[in-house]
């Protein structure tokens, strides 16, 4: 099971950093299964952050299942381990529209300072997982209410 | 928390890291962040059918649905309609 890790950071390819508005509107990051060969994908490991100026504003953080996935930058998961062969798993980054979120599927929700960042880990057994079926994956998003700069994202994950 | 699914940490303003612990609902696959000293109803429950540990949504349903089951659902729905090329 080989791992990967995908950013929203200015790699090359990656398209442009989205502004946040006040409603969910872009994707950071998404992840989806390729028709061909799917496969489970597993997140383990979310940073999030903003790159903007600093001030006190409060970020809405949100990771959704989507069963299609935008139509933004396409960028090659990087894997951890060079040994590994590419990700299957399709990787969009700086999406100015998300894909399709069934209502109620969030499955990671977080408001953080502007100011802060913040990560999570998962335990082995805690991972998020999306099921092995075409464009089914997640999206991390976000939303301020006054913050209107662009933000940050790594997602690590496994696909099985 | 004994066993924890995971662990969320932050880096504030002042540099202070705020820690806790999460655990991931074994029947939807959400994170829940464990407040420290919480009261252990606010957190969800423990679906006594499986074992593991369900977020409050997952309690008021009252059933027990884990997620790998759903996931199988969905993939065998998937590979019968592949099957038939649609």
């Amino acid at each position: 099971m080989a791992k990967y890790s995908i950013t929203n950071g200015s790699t090359s390819g990656g398209g442009t950093q989205q502004n946040m508005t006040t409603t969910y509107v872009g994707a950071l990051i998404g992840l989806t299964s390729s028709s061909a060969t799917p496969r489970r994908i597993k997140i383990y490991d979310v940073l999030i952050g903003t790159n903007g100026t600093p001030a006190d504003n409060f970020v809405e953080w949100d990771i959704s299942r989507v069963t299609v996935a935008s139509t933004a930058t396409f960028l090659a998961a990087a894997p951890l381990d060079p040994a590994d062969a590419a990700a299957i798993t399709l990787a969009t980054v700086n999406s100015s529209t998300h894909g399709t979120i069934t209502t109620g599927t969030n499955v990671f929700y977080v408001g953080v300072n502007q100011r802060a960042s913040y990560r999570w880990v998962a335990a082995p057994g805690g991972e998020l997982v999306a099921p092995a079926t075409s464009a089914n994956g997640f999206q991390l998003r976000a939303r301020s209410g006054g913050y209107t700069g662009t933000a940050t994202g790594t997602l690590h994950f496994e696909e099985q | 928390m004994r066993n924890a699914g995971g662990y969320a940490f932050s880096f504030d303003v002042g540099g202070i890291r705020q820690e806790a612990d999460t655990f991931t609902c074994f029947h939807c696959n959400k994170i829940v962040i464990v407040k420290p000293m919480c009261d252990p109803c606010e957190l969800g429950g423990m679906c006594r059918l499986c074992e593991k540990m369900i977020c409050p949504a997952c309690v008021d349903l009252g059933k027990c649905d884990p997620v790998e089951k759903k996931l199988e659902r969905e993939e065998a729905k998937y590979r019968a309609l592949r099957s038939y090329g649609l």
